[in-house]
């Protein structure tokens, strides 16, 4: 077998057994948020690192999938806890298609326009929040259906349902490493104009990335909603959100399969050490924002392109370069991420 | 021979410049056209209107006797008409035998096929084999020297078994060896049945290759002939050194 579905099988086999171990509250909910975090930069990674077009609206896909289980469920009680789970793939479907126009429009623009374009589209979506009170509440807030999950579990429904938005959020960019899906993708990166010219369909291919990027980030909003029970416009539609999961992405490594993972736990796990270290103040902001600066400054490729392409040069020392190179199979993904070694 | 490209009262300005001016052409099937030009004479904006890069003002393109002015550059490509860029634009973190194939041609269903599948494989390798870049086959395009990369750029282009190739300026800043490589391949695809479009600075390149010659000033063809008619004429002669 393969290095990289072991490696897959190894960390999710670790994730399925960790609640197993009687974890404190607080390590559970860090876990829980880290998922979260997790399964949203790796999302992103398909817009954001593969095509190179750098949303930062994707807070707004985050919200809309929030209101939306909150809605979907106003007035009902639950009854076993796991109706709004249930409902996670047509919320979804939902920020698929809400995204799709927004990525026809806004996939126009290049480079910072466009994350000019995504951002703006966010405080659209914020505003909206605030001011339509009917649906969302307005500042006082929007309340969630009530979990009944008994206290002492109260993260592990939650905890696996992010466990499998994570594999789907994987599957999904492996998958698209390994198809033409990717190929197109990484002619868009690279050279968007010349891709065009040689029959690339450049618009279909970063559209479904976005659409299907943005219709994950609904599904995790759901999630979080249902896991606060009560949601407010300055949480659930978030500069911030939009922030950490392009940093989580840019510190793991951008357009590889395990970058964003590890750029989440990294970062979301330092970051509520930071917040309880240095109190209920916003301090941990500037943390991380020295965070940011020493990866752009040290690693500007990402954690993971960084260690490959290390790997690589030693190995490819240590053959005394004077192996040919070996031929390119469909199976290869060096070159779907832009790294010398495997994602 | 009937024309496979022709270029009808073409006019592009930007701003106060008038890049191309009425510019009427016609490509025969089967040749290797060379269109040549003093510096901003609008080659290069020539190429970008026929292609799809650029939307005349005013003008018409009909390729093979349909009217494909104003298309997508892609779909131009699917309907056989493709170019190189002066450049050498190729996907620099992609692998030679990707370049090959990203180029190959799409459709939905092949979309979510594998990145390089067994046919993509053969058929890049056997254009691999005929450039000679099939040692460098798993390198990423970025480790290559710009010769090669030009070379690369051009195989790409010949994945889709286009009718018609738009060349600009496949020798530019390539060494002589390089060159003849370059001139052998196009000679080689012209007999095969593609035709050829180059724009092109290397008088000696041309004047070797090309016939006929479409010399270009100002934004409008001058004058169109063999090579020994151009070399000869009085109005290239004024064009290229000033009367």
């Amino acid at each position: 077998m393969r290095a990289g579905p072991v490696r897959g099988l190894l960390f999710f086999g670790a994730l399925v057994v960790t609640p197993l171990f009687g974890l404190q509250h607080w390590v559970l909910n860090l876990l829980v948020f880290v998922l979260m975090f997790a399964v949203m930069s790796s999302s992103w990674n398909l817009v954001g690192g593969m095509a190179g077009y750098p949303s930062l609206g994707h807070a707004a896909f985050f919200g809309i999938g929030a209101y939306a289980l909150g809605l979907i469920f106003r007035g009902h009680t639950v009854h076993s806890g796991y109706e709004p789970f249930f409902w996670l793939p047509v919320i979804g479907l939902l920020g698929a298609v809400v995204g799709w126009p927004i990525a026809v429009v806004s996939m126009r623009t290049r480079a910072d326009v466009f994350a000019i374009v995504t951002i703006t589209f966010l405080f659209v979506v914020q505003t909206l929040a605030f001011n339509l009170h009917g649906l969302t509440g307005g500042a006082q807030g929007l309340a969630m259906p009530i979990a009944p999950f008994p206290a002492a579990t109260f993260e592990e429904p939650f905890y696996y349902v992010l466990v499998v938005l994570l594999a789907l959020a994987l599957g999904l960019t492996y998958g698209a490493l390994r198809s033409k899906v990717g190929l197109a993708l990484s002619a868009v990166r690279a050279d968007e104009d010349k891709a065009r010219g040689i029959g690339v369909p450049t618009t279909g291919v970063k559209v479904l990335a976005f659409s299907v990027s943005v219709g994950l980030t609904a599904m995790v909003g759901g999630v979080w909603g249902y896991y606060e029970s009560f949601i407010y416009p300055q949480f659930a539609v978030d500069p911030l959100i939009t922030i950490a999961i392009v940093l989580m992405t840019f510190l793991g490594g951008r357009a590889t399969l395990w970058g964003p993972v590890l750029g989440a736990f990294l970062l979301e796990a330092g970051q509520q050490v930071l917040a309880y270290q240095l109190g209920g103040n916003q301090f941990y902001l500037i943390a991380y924002a020295m965070i940011f600066l020493l990866v752009m400054l040290f690693l500007p490729r990402g954690i993971v392109p960084t260690i490959a392409q290390r790997r690589g040069k030693r190995s490819r020392s240590a053959g005394a370069g004077a192996t040919p190179a070996p031929p390119a199979s469909g199976l290869d993904l060096r070159a779907a991420t832009g790294s010398r070694g495997t994602p | 021979m009937s024309a496979i490209l022709t270029v009808d009262g073409l006019s592009k300005g930007f701003g106060g410049v008038r890049a191309v001016d009425e510019c009427s052409l016609a490509v025969e099937q089967g040749t290797i056209t060379g269109l040549i030009g003093p510096n901003g004479s609008g080659k290069t904006t020539v190429f970008n209107i026929i292609t799809g890069y650029l939307r005349a003002d005013a003008g018409t393109v009909r390729l093979g006797g349909r009217d494909v002015t104003g298309q997508d550059t892609g779909r131009l490509y699917r309907h056989g008409l493709s170019r190189t860029f002066q450049q050498a634009r190729v996907f620099p973190q992609l692998t030679v035998l990707e370049n090959l194939v990203v180029a190959g041609g799409y459709s939905w269903w092949r979309l979510f096929r594998g990145r390089v599948t067994r046919s993509d494989q053969a058929a890049a390798q056997r254009l691999l084999a005929e450039f000679r870049l099939d040692a460098l086959a798993g390198v990423p395009a970025a480790e290559l020297s710009y010769g090669q990369r030009k070379l690369l750029e051009f195989a790409a282009v010949l994945m889709s078994e286009p009718r018609l190739v738009l060349l600009d300026e496949p020798t530019a800043g390539v060494n002589q060896v390089l060159v003849e490589t370059m001139e052998r391949h196009i000679r080689a695809r012209n007999a095969a049945g593609i035709t050829f479009l180059i724009v092109e600075h290397d008088m000696t390149f041309v004047m070797r290759l090309c016939d006929p010659i479409v010399v270009l000033d100002a934004g409008r063809p001058i004058f169109s002939g063999t090579p020994a008619q151009v070399q000869n004429n009085p109005l290239v002669l004024d064009a290229y050194l000033g009367s």
